[in-house]
């Protein structure tokens, strides 16, 4: 009888506890909440606002700051929750939550893109076109956020890709801002000669060399190259690939890259043109800010076009560009449009953008923060044709391999037209055979 | 009378047998129930998955497709797949005709040689296997940093040109080796201390015997202590391999895996196929192989603690 009753005090328990259980998981718990309001909100509406960088008082993230700080402040109404997740965590985060179609913020800062475009047609976002077609930005920020004629998002800040080069090296060594390859090669193997590193890259990190090769497959190709290799058009090992791989690659051969390119990684390449070792990177117009900070570097760096290739298809005007920050929409916002036009409204408002302290602004009407980003601002407002940083508009399942492709070119004794051909095998298995042969 | 009572006796004997084993079953059950459920939702539900998974082209977004085989046929044909295939096998190799010899020889001398230094030098030891991964990867990348590292400071100091031109992290014939060498340091520990704790097991008598005898260091090493602790080397080499088959965060925080794939993992290939390049059912594949890689050495084990007794 004792041991009967032992057992029943244990049933219990357990029972106990397994409900407790049902009732404090989460989805419970908001049943039961809409259930005893009537299925209704109530209260300020809440806004979930993922992000990378945290909204602090460092100089890069001032522009994050001042939307989550003054939105807040003109806002009372709305409750908003700002979760700063970091890099990669933003990305990793975003793509399980959209994986799983569960705990979607209502919106996350994101590139736009393909990457984007599988959302999309996943049907985890909301199409805000209606909402968000007359809010004045870019024509290029616009298109970045529109996937199939549908605009899911904003871009307050656009990148474009170019040279930034170390003046104050190149004065006291007597060196022109070349316009040409054959110019920038002269320089370079100037640079070399006199000891400096010509360009900074870091390589390590796999992601970084990809602006550098998108130029030169322009500067080959043309403006469309990509484009068509993506369209299945060409093949990702035709002519133009190629041609840029191997310029690359004797690049590398002849150190302009220095002796150890894939041991640094990008932040060595900021270190390395902030102190005046290496004259000159090609990356994305976001590096501005820190370049013409006096707290990071005490050389004077400017932003210039790409060279053109003589006899090569690309102009000096083709750019290659994506969203710098951008803040995208998901279905978990579909409730709650007004607070979220409100939100968007804000991070597009000249208010807010101005206390960016370097990124190329896509509102009209904001300053320029730095000479710098006035240089790149310049630049971007020659572009005659952009094309999309290419690791934003292939699919997700190609993008990394591209990556890894490009960090081959950095091996001396490795194949460049073996790693783009393995490369091409890959694209066809996700977008289908090229047509040409 | 006398046989009515014997059967009603055995009768109620085995009526209370039934109930008492009855209850001790339901009594059983209940303590049982939350690791089962455990077990059940975090471990054969997520291995049933990944097998399931491994026969789909799935992205993660929308639907998945049932292609059979194909996640795996495409696998063999991956390069970093295969890379990281065979540098598990050569770090699983490598580890241990390194490491474990390297663990039984500072276990032994630490054993042996007992002096004031002996219990600081343990946790000197132990030290590295107990700092965060993240922590190690930071100290190999402060050692082997082209221009700020130690080794390139030490090289510029001394003026050894030939130290300096060494690219330890971005030379495809060297980084594996200096992954490895980093590795060694962090996970030699743990070797250490497993092998001192069983070569203190061995009684004192054998060692006076064997001094007696006239037996030296060596000697006593190579006939007295090696066969003595022949299973903990075995278990130790075995738990060595498994972990070589799920290597990650070293290599990732170190070199991402590069240059190109060549300190690539099967892990850090299950990673990038599933989280990086969406295709989460080449992942599961990958997850699939390491499992049943996995599962092969831990069958062997546990074959030899079924003819050596349990683990020591």
């Amino acid at each position: 009888m004792f041991k009967n009753k032992n057992i029943t005090i244990l049933l219990v328990i357990a029972v106990i506890v397994i409900i407790v259980g049902i009732l404090l998981f989460p989805g419970v718990q908001n049943s039961i909440k809409t259930v005893f309001k009537g299925g209704k909100a109530t209260g300020p509406v809440k806004l979930t606002v993922w992000g990378r960088d945290l909204p602090n008082d460092d100089p890069a993230h001032a522009y994050i700051r001042a939307v989550v700080t003054g939105f807040r402040a003109e806002n009372p109404d709305i409750e908003l929750e700002y979760i700063a997740l970091g890099d990669p965590g933003l990305m990793d985060k975003t793509k399980v939550a959209m994986a799983s179609n569960k705990d979607l913020p209502d919106i996350f800062q994101g590139w736009g893109g393909s990457v984007m475009g599988g959302y999309a047609d996943a049907g985890r976002l909301l199409d805000m076109t209606k909402e968000l077609k007359s809010i004045p930005c870019s024509a290029a920020a616009r298109e970045a956020m529109t996937w199939k004629k549908k605009i899911y998002g904003v871009a307050p800040f656009f990148a474009i890709a170019g040279l930034f080069i170390n003046e104050d090296i190149f004065k006291a060594n007597g060196l022109k801002i070349p316009t040409t390859i054959d110019e920038l090669e002269a320089v370079a193997d100037a640079l070399k000669a006199k000891g400096i590193q010509p360009f900074a890259c870091g390589a390590r990190d796999k992601w970084p060399p990809l602006a550098l090769y998108m130029y030169l497959t322009d500067r080959y190709g043309g403006i469309n190259a990509f484009d068509d290799a993506r369209t299945r058009k060409i093949r990702f090992d035709s002519d133009a690939f190629v041609q840029a791989a191997q310029k690359y690659q004797e690049w590398v051969k002849k150190g302009y890259f220095g002796e150890k390119p894939l041991s640094e990684a990008y932040g060595d390449a900021d270190n390395l043109m902030a102190t005046g070792k290496a004259a000159m990177q090609v990356t994305g117009s976001w590096k501005c800010a820190q370049y013409a900070s006096k707290d990071f570097t005490d050389q004077n760096i400017g932003f210039y076009p790409f060279p053109v290739l003589p006899g090569g298809k690309g102009e000096i005007t083709d750019m290659m560009g994506m969203v710098d920050i951008g803040f995208t929409v998901t279905k978990a916002a579909a409730n709650k449009k007004d607070a979220v036009v409100r939100f968007l409204k804000y991070a597009m408002s000249v208010e807010a953008c101005s206390a960016e302290k370097g990124r190329i602004c896509a509102v009209p009407g904001v300053k320029v923060p730095t000479r710098l980003t006035g240089m790149a601002s310049e630049v971007f407002g020659k572009a005659k044709a952009i094309q999309f940083w290419w690791d934003q508009d292939l699919p997700p399942m190609i993008t990394s391999p591209l990556n890894d492709t490009l960090q081959t070119f950095f091996m001396p004794e490795s194949d460049v037209v073996r790693a783009l051909t393995k490369y091409e095998e890959l694209a066809e298995e996700h977008l289908g055979p090229a047509k040409e042969i | 009378m006398k046989s009515n009572a014997n059967v009603s006796i055995f009768t109620s004997g085995v009526k209370y047998q039934l109930k008492r084993d009855w209850n001790l079953i339901i009594f059983k059950s209940i303590f049982l129930l939350p690791a089962l459920a455990f077990l059940v939702i975090f471990m054969y539900y997520p291995i049933e998955e990944t097998f399931r998974l491994s026969m789909m082209r799935a992205t993660g977004l929308g639907d998945t497709v049932f292609i059979g085989f194909d996640n795996y046929l495409r696998l063999f044909k991956n390069d970093e797949f295969i890379a990281g295939f065979i540098n598990v096998f050569a770090w699983s190799f490598w580890s241990v005709i390194i490491q474990i010899p390297l663990a039984f020889f500072i276990a032994f001398s630490l054993s042996v040689y007992k002096n004031k230094i002996t219990s600081p030098l343990r946790a000197v030891y132990y030290l590295a296997n107990i700092l965060p991964s993240a922590i190690t990867a930071m100290l190999g990348r402060f050692i082997f940093a082209p221009r700020y590292g130690v080794i390139a400071t030490i090289s510029e100091k001394f003026n050894w040109t030939w130290l300096g031109k060494i690219d330890f992290l971005g030379d495809t014939n060297i980084v594996f080796w200096s992954i490895f060498t980093v590795a060694t340091w962090a996970y030699t520990g743990f070797g250490i201390i497993y092998l001192m704790a069983n070569i203190e097991q061995i009684p004192m008598e054998l060692r006076e015997a064997a001094e007696l005898d006239g037996a030296n260091k060596w000697q006593y090493a190579r006939f007295i202590v090696l066969p003595m602790i022949a299973y903990p080397i075995r278990i130790l080499a075995i738990i060595s391999t498994i972990g070589s088959l799920k290597l990650f965060d070293l290599p990732w925080m170190l070199t991402g895996g590069g240059p190109g794939y060549s300190t690539s993992t099967l892990v850090i290939a299950l990673y990038k196929q599933g989280f990086v390049n969406w295709q989460y059912g080449r992942g599961s594949a990958i997850g699939v192989i390491i499992f049943l890689l996995a599962l092969i050495f831990a069958v062997t084990q546990f074959s030899l603690q079924g003819k050596e007794g349990s683990v020591k």
